[in-house]
């Protein structure tokens, strides 16, 4: 009897199983994934503080998260030749270089109809739709590669104190009467970029594309530079976020083409800084997430997609863009203000940053930053040619 | 006898072997990959094996050829400046100050070391820069009206800066010459009348040279390969090799940054063997083993 009732037991167990797995399978955006960790390679801008718990308390899935270099070649290298298909589900770096990962197999195409913050995004819609720049960074061939995460526009900073009121061009850069208090980003798709935006607006050069400049585009771009640093324009080029900040607070330049966070760290030592909003638009960027080509089971994908799915909600948004000073999602406001997980002054803050954000992203003119551009490695020989002058 | 002398040897042998093997697997190997590579195709992110010169070319053709002489003249130029600071650093510690000091100041010396180079770089840029305190002291007093330009992001601040980051490793090398010397040769050059000056010349100084070399092999070295002062000291891309390199990695074109590689290890190849062709090598190593 009991061994009848055992076997029984055991059949419709089994039979239960396959049903219930069946179901669950057949139905979207239910998570088959539990228990399994993400291991997410980010910059340092994607970890919200290490408070991944939201994600876990839902899927049951935890986050590993590593740092990974900026640099391009800080990524590709990793994932070629450091072992990071194997190790990294998700890589989430700034975006501009999808080509690169895409021609080399490094990354997966995305299913978005897996993740559900997905249509509802009206960044997204409206930043990243199908043939504009915007969708370069995220897609390639026609097909999506990237989520993207965070979205900011760069243009410079500047000490209204010292050039005496506001400044609304890239023209300051090169303006004269700066002569030597001027500092530029040692990053041809930064400060290369912005130059050549400012000669496209100004008429001073035939540049069709700033985001990807032919060879004697970026040799035109460079040689206007040679021209400027000879004249004693520039006091000096940055490389790191500390010197950058540094070179503010200590009033060694007036006039600095960095990014905005920057600024915020200059005003928190008490500098009165300014980020500029330049005429000619902003530099836009945006923090992609895409999945890594690699060996992977079905449960690490799907947990991969709910994480990502993640990263498109309003929660994380929220205090991303709480953390890092990036606008994220159109949701993330709004959380913000009625989640009672914010005090008024800091969902106040994050209303605000959105919004300062997604003015950049609505003003005419600016360009997408292309960290990977067709002709990269004369960008590189160009740059070498104006530092080494 | 010579059974114990030879099962000695193969002991030793079989003790130093390993080590040695592995030494220069770890330095050979990836030195002769490096050259391999520097003839090699670039294709998309990769490389392609082959033999061309392109990389070479573009090399001793482009802007780069530029700051291999930079980086030579930085170097040749900062080497006396720097011996010239480590030589009577090195000749205190060992002719006038108590051997029991010794010690102390040699660690003296070190603990700079214990900060980390960028860091060090940067303490630099905020002494030196337009609101320093170099700067403030120089208007308080009143020798300049104007804070002073030239002092940050210039040559002077990258000299100061190679100065200040491999001077005290030369004067350990000029220390261990120094202080091998048998101080009776110095006595007897007085005994035979000889002024303290031309004891100096004639004796300590042509004796005290196999380290001087290799403090300035040290200095030299150092200052050619140098990438955190030049970029954080030196303003406008300032460029030294190192800085050259990495940029040439920033895009993955491998073969160039091995072709530039290897131009470099070339040169500190060279400069290796007219130090061994000059001075004994085994005469300064003997004393760094206390032999």
């Amino acid at each position: 009897m009991i061994s009848r009732l055992q076997s029984i037991h055991r059949r419709d167990l089994l039979k239960g199983m396959a049903l219930g797995l069946g179901a669950v399978a057949l139905r979207p955006g239910i998570a088959l994934a539990e228990g399994v960790t993400v291991t997410l390679a980010d910059i340092g801008v994607g970890d919200p503080d290490g408070n991944w718990s939201s994600y876990t308390d839902a899927t049951g899935n935890k986050v590993n998260v590593v740092s990974i270099g900026n640099g391009p070649s800080a990524v590709l290298n990793q994932l070629i030749a450091g072992g990071g298909r194997d190790t990294y589900d998700i890589i989430n770096i700034v975006g501009g270089m999808i080509k690169p990962l895409v021609q080399n197999d490094l990354v997966v195409e995305i299913d978005t109809s897996k993740l559900k913050n997905w249509a509802n995004n009206a960044y997204i819609q409206d930043y990243f739709k199908p043939g504009s720049k915007g969708y370069d960074t995220i897609a390639f061939d026609g097909k999506i590669y990237g989520v993207p995460t965070v979205l900011q526009g760069d243009s410079f900073a500047y000490l209204p104190e010292n050039t005496g009121g506001t400044l609304d061009s890239y023209g300051a850069l090169f303006d004269p009467k700066f002569k030597g208090f001027v500092a530029l980003e040692d990053n041809y798709t930064t400060a290369g970029q912005k130059t050549a935006l400012y000669l496209k607006s100004a008429g001073l050069a035939d540049i069709n594309d700033p985001a990807d400049m032919t060879k004697e585009e970026i040799a035109r771009v460079v040689d206007f530079l040679i021209e400027k640093k000879k004249e004693g324009q520039f006091r000096v080029i940055w490389s790191s976020f500390e010197q950058a900040v540094n070179l503010l607070t200590n009033k060694e330049v007036y006039v600095i083409d960095c990014w905005e966070p920057m600024v915020f760290a200059a005003r928190a030592k008490g500098v009165d800084a300014v980020y500029a909003a330049p005429k000619e638009g902003y530099l836009l960027w945006a923090m992609v997430a895409n999945i890594v080509n690699g060996k992977r089971t079905p449960e690490q994908i799907e947990a991969s997609y709910q994480l990502l799915d993640y990263m498109l909600s309003p929660e994380y948004g929220a205090a991303i863009t709480n953390l890092r000073g990036y606008m994220t999602n159109p949701g993330a406001p709004e959380y913000a203000a009625k989640s009672g997980k914010y005090d008024e002054a800091t969902a106040k803050k994050i209303a605000e940053i959105d919004a300062g954000v997604k003015a950049k992203f609505t003003a005419p003119g600016g360009t997408w930053q292309a960290r990977w551009p067709t002709n990269v490695e004369a960008y590189e020989e160009e740059w070498q040619r104006f530092k080494a002058s | 006898m010579n059974k114990t002398v030879n099962r000695r040897d193969a002991g030793l042998v079989l003790l130093l072997g390993g080590p040695v093997l592995l030494c220069a697997l770890a330095i050979i190997v990836p030195l002769l990959l490096t050259l391999m590579i520097s003839f090699w195709e670039r294709k998309m992110l990769g490389m392609k094996p082959g033999f061309t010169l392109v990389s070479y070319q573009q090399f001793f053709e482009g802007a780069r050829f530029d700051v291999l002489l930079r980086s030579f003249w930085v170097a040749l130029t900062s080497t006396p400046l720097m011996l010239l600071i480590a030589y009577p650093v090195a000749y205190l510690i060992t002719f006038k100050i108590k051997p029991s000091q010794t010690r102390a100041f040699l660690f003296l010396l070190s603990v700079p070391f214990l900060v980390n180079y960028v860091i060090r770089a940067f303490a630099w840029a905020d002494l030196l820069g337009r609101q320093g305190a170099v700067n403030s002291f120089l208007q308080w007093t009143g020798i300049a009206d104007a804070p002073v330009d030239w002092l940050l992001f210039s040559d002077f601040a990258i000299y100061l800066g190679l100065v200040a980051a491999y001077m005290p490793f030369m004067v350990y090398p000029i220390w261990l010459s120094l202080a091998g010397i048998d101080r009776r040769l110095i006595e007897a050059s007085w005994m035979l009348g000889e002024v303290p000056l031309m004891t100096f010349l004639r004796v300590v100084l042509p004796l005290s040279l196999p380290g001087v070399c290799a403090a300035a092999i040290f200095g030299f070295v150092g200052a050619f390969g140098e990438v955190a002062i030049s970029q954080i000291l030196g303003g406008v891309g300032y460029q030294l090799m190192g800085n050259a390199i990495t940029s040439a990695l920033d895009v993955l074109h491998y073969p160039m940054a091995a072709a530039m590689s290897s131009v470099v290890v070339g040169c500190m190849l060279l400069l290796l063997l007219l130090w061994l062709r000059f001075f004994d090598l085994r005469l300064f190593l003997g004393k760094m083993l206390g032999r």
